[in-house]
């Protein structure tokens, strides 16, 4: 059962000043702190390395191509490497030319567009291209595998003839039987139209793979053809909205306005149950107060001060008289320690300079806690043993 | 305005629309669609305003126990009404099942029943009855809280009153009454019988023997319409909890056994409750104590300051001068006794005599003797000073001639009541 009581002016504690914001949201400001500081060291750490985009001829990584771009300017050969639709409208794209296109994934329609007007009498290449480009070039979808074997050309063509490819990932693309590298019933080297090949096996312009089997050769004869080779590095930035080739022409058209739909229906779902029948009910609360808690402040206060002595001296009075009242001693015994400890050793045969020592003491007290806490547990036993003889 | 669950499932319907014929216009159209149902729906809700609501009057139960409030709803004209209705009660009031759907049409009525589970003593109050209107398409609803007024009185549960029918079989051999032939006891001379075997032979009167052709004893009635003033402190130290139940709860209980058990014995019973003001006083006549008793003990609630003995003292005289037994209900704590009630007690002993009924808290004992810790050592001497100082505070008591009855909380009744026994056995009253 609960009992209601009365106690005007109890607050719940004194209320804080602004002084101890900082303190408060310390937690908050120490994580956010290393939070800015995480980003700013990942930032200059990798500052280093600009271009990380895999196949990037200034990429020096594992996965970049900086070694094979290096050596083709070494062969005497032009390499000019453009970034953005603008750049590439500032190079010259002529019938010496060959135009290597990395990153395809982030060619758009308007590049792709710019790209095919301005490079038509260049060879292009499309190095891996990505799901839906070939399509935007007019071209047929390849198939990708993913097979480590070595693929060798078995063509007449003589700019290939004998060299053979391995790289981690195949994409085949349809083409005649008689094709270079033909594998998985397509050819790695896709000739699309004369002007257009796609390279299914872009891996090997890698820096970790170029160097395997005749990679690095066939790369050379494939993009040192003309004296002016353009790498293309298309920037996603060049796209504008409608531009994008990904995912949403695959998607079906209903999607968007089901979701908008389903948007709406959680919307009308939180306004359906936020509403409550009624508002919440209070109850006013007791204050509870232990009968016992003030006898534990007293003894906490004791603790607080190290006195001793003084509690010492309440645990012996209490003993004095508990013996007394189960010795059935007279009541004014109580009164008179001494006479008292006479008493109790006559009573009962412990020896009286131990009950002296316990239940007298020498008038200082226990010098440590340890001091205090046997004694008490010495009195409690000398009390269980009169109790019970 | 409220929406239902339906309107989520109906905006969700429309994907078949949208799947057959895709395209944002197809959702806004839809949502359009449902706006305007909605709209129309919560127009043709009737208004909550139309259900009139009747509580039925305050019950009054014990705590613990289940009571049921009715809540009468009739609906004079408009369009049939379908709807929730939520009666709110203060949560120790226990008011679970308390959400009725209701469908009625004009000029009906219904009885609208929420059970109740009083956990708390008091009077539990009503919140508020919250009335929900859903339109005839059941996507909106129009929804009112409104004050219906109603109250249940949860009662101190008098949970001693299983020691009451042994108490009463005591009383009734003190009162000859019994089948038990036992020598009726008390100081007031009765009547004369026939001995039985069984009978106390100092009791034979053998003068009237002599005169007979058997033997006869005397019989002694029992002291009768004697006064009991039961004095309920109602200050801080009655709000102490023992093993989690107010001392004042505690105290109830015992008021009440030694009430009823006082009532059978034929003495009159005051009651007084107060702490630096009265609170309650009641003067019970009838055979019937416990009730009104429980009604009085029903809202009293302790407060968080020092009992004013003066005044209650002053309260007591003014139920009369005639000697009384003055039951205190009151913990023996030593300073509160020894500043408040110790200044008033010499005068109050010369009239009438007292006993101080306390609640002991069996924690303070424990607390002594648990020694493990250099805390629980602190402790000790902590507890067997404040023990030290109760027993100091008894002796002074007991040397102004006040009886002591300081026991558990839930032997402190059954205590109370057999040293009233005692004391009417011995005519003391």
């Amino acid at each position: 059962m609960t009992t209601t009581i009365a106690a005007p002016g109890l607050t719940t504690g004194p209320t804080r000043t602004d002084q101890g914001w900082l303190r408060r949201h310390r937690a908050v400001l120490l994580i956010s702190s290393g939070l800015v500081a995480a980003t700013v060291l990942t930032a200059v750490s990798t500052g280093s390395g600009r271009y990380t985009d895999p196949l990037d001829p200034a990429n020096a990584n594992p996965d970049g191509a900086r070694a094979i771009a290096k050596v083709l300017g070494h062969q005497g050969i032009d390499v000019q490497v453009v970034r953005s639709a603008k750049e590439l409208a500032g190079a010259t794209t002529d019938l010496g030319t060959t135009v290597v296109v990395t990153s395809t994934g982030s060619l758009g329609r308007g590049t792709i567009q710019q790209l095919r007007d301005q490079a038509s009498d260049a060879l292009v290449v499309l190095v891996d291209p990505d799901v839906g480009i070939p399509t935007l070039f007019d071209a047929q979808e390849g198939i990708r595998t993913r097979r480590s074997t070595s693929i060798t050309a078995h063509c007449n063509d003589p700019l290939f003839d004998g060299l053979t490819l391995k790289v981690d990932q195949y994409t085949s693309y349809p083409s005649p039987s008689n094709t270079c590298f033909a594998h998985a019933g397509g050819s790695v080297l896709g000739q699309a139209q004369p002007l257009l090949v796609m390279l299914g096996a872009g891996g090997l312009l890698a820096n970790d793979q170029i160097a395997r089997a005749d990679n690095a050769a066939f790369a050379l004869r494939l993009l040192g053809q003309h004296n002016h080779l353009v790498w293309y590095v298309p920037d996603a930035a060049d796209n504008s909205a409608h531009d994008s080739v990904g995912i949403s022409s695959i998607l079906p058209r209903w999607l968007k306005p089901g979701l908008w739909l389903l948007g709406i229906c959680v919307l009308a779902l939180m306004i359906a149950r936020g509403r409550r029948l009624g508002a919440l009910v209070t109850e006013p609360l007791p204050v509870v107060v232990t009968a016992i808690e003030t006898t534990r402040s007293r003894g906490r206060l004791y603790r607080k001060v190290n006195d001793r002595a003084y509690a010492a001296d309440a645990l012996r009075r209490a003993a004095r008289r508990r013996l007394a009242v189960d010795l059935n001693l007279p009541r004014s015994a109580v009164n008179d320690p001494q006479a008292l400890v006479t008493d109790i050793a006559a009573a009962t045969g412990i020896d009286s300079t131990r009950l002296r020592g316990l239940l007298l003491g020498d008038g200082v007290g226990p010098r440590t806690d340890k001091d205090l806490t046997d004694l008490a547990n010495a009195l409690a036993d000398l009390t269980r043993e009169v109790r019970r003889p | 305005m409220i929406l239902t669950g339906r309107v989520p499932l109906l905006l969700l319907a429309g994907l078949v629309p949208v799947v057959l014929r895709p395209g944002l216009s197809t959702t806004w159209l839809w949502v359009l669609i449902v706006l305007v149902l909605v709209i129309v729906d919560w127009w043709l809700a009737p208004a909550p305003g139309g259900l009139e609501l009747e509580r039925s009057p305050a019950v009054r139960v014990r705590v613990g126990e289940p009571a049921l409030t009715t809540l009468t709803a009739s609906y004079p004209r408009g369009r049939p009404f379908r709807g929730i209705v939520r009666d709110a009660w203060q949560p120790t009031a226990g008011a679970v099942a308390n959400r009725h759907q209701v469908a009625v049409a004009a000029g009906e009525r219904r009885r609208l029943a929420t059970q109740l589970l009083p956990v708390r003593r008091g009077d539990l109050q009503a919140v508020g009855v919250t009335v929900r209107s859903h339109g005839p398409l059941g996507l909106a609803a129009r929804q009112r809280t409104r004050q219906v007024p109603g109250s249940v009185r949860a009662l101190p549960p008098f949970e001693s009153r299983k020691h009451l029918p042994s108490r009463l079989a005591r009383l009734r051999e003190l009162d000859g009454r019994s089948a038990v032939r036992v020598r009726g006891q008390g100081t007031e001379f009765d009547s004369l019988r026939e001995y039985v075997r069984g009978d106390d032979v100092r009791s034979i009167d053998w003068r009237a023997s002599a005169r007979n052709r058997s033997v006869v004893v005397r019989t002694w009635q029992p002291d009768r319409d004697r006064r009991v003033v039961l004095v309920l402190d109602t200050s801080r130290t009655s709000a102490g909890r023992v093993a989690d139940v107010p001392r004042l709860d505690s105290a109830m209980d015992a008021a009440l056994l030694l009430a009823a058990l006082a009532a059978r014995a034929g003495d009159r019973i005051d009651f007084l409750a107060g702490d630096r003001r009265v609170r309650t006083r009641l003067r019970l006549t009838g055979p019937d104590v416990v009730s009104p008793l429980q009604d009085a003990m029903s809202g009293l609630v302790p407060i968080i300051a020092e009992a004013d003995w003066s005044v209650l003292a002053g309260a007591l005289a003014g139920f009369g001068r005639q000697r009384a037994l003055v039951v205190l209900l009151t913990p023996l704590e030593p300073s509160a006794i020894e500043e408040g009630l110790l200044p008033v007690l010499p005068t109050l002993a010369r009239h009438h005599r007292i006993i101080l009924a306390s609640v002991k808290d069996p924690a303070l004992e424990q607390m002594a003797s648990t020694r493990e810790t250099l805390d629980d050592v602190y402790g000790a001497a902590a507890a067997e000073q404040v023990l030290a100082q109760r027993r100091r505070t008894a002796a002074i008591l007991t040397a102004l001639g006040i009886d002591i009855v300081d026991t558990d909380a839930e032997r402190l009744a059954p205590a109370l009541a057999d040293h009233y026994l005692m004391l009417k056995a011995r005519g003391l009253l």
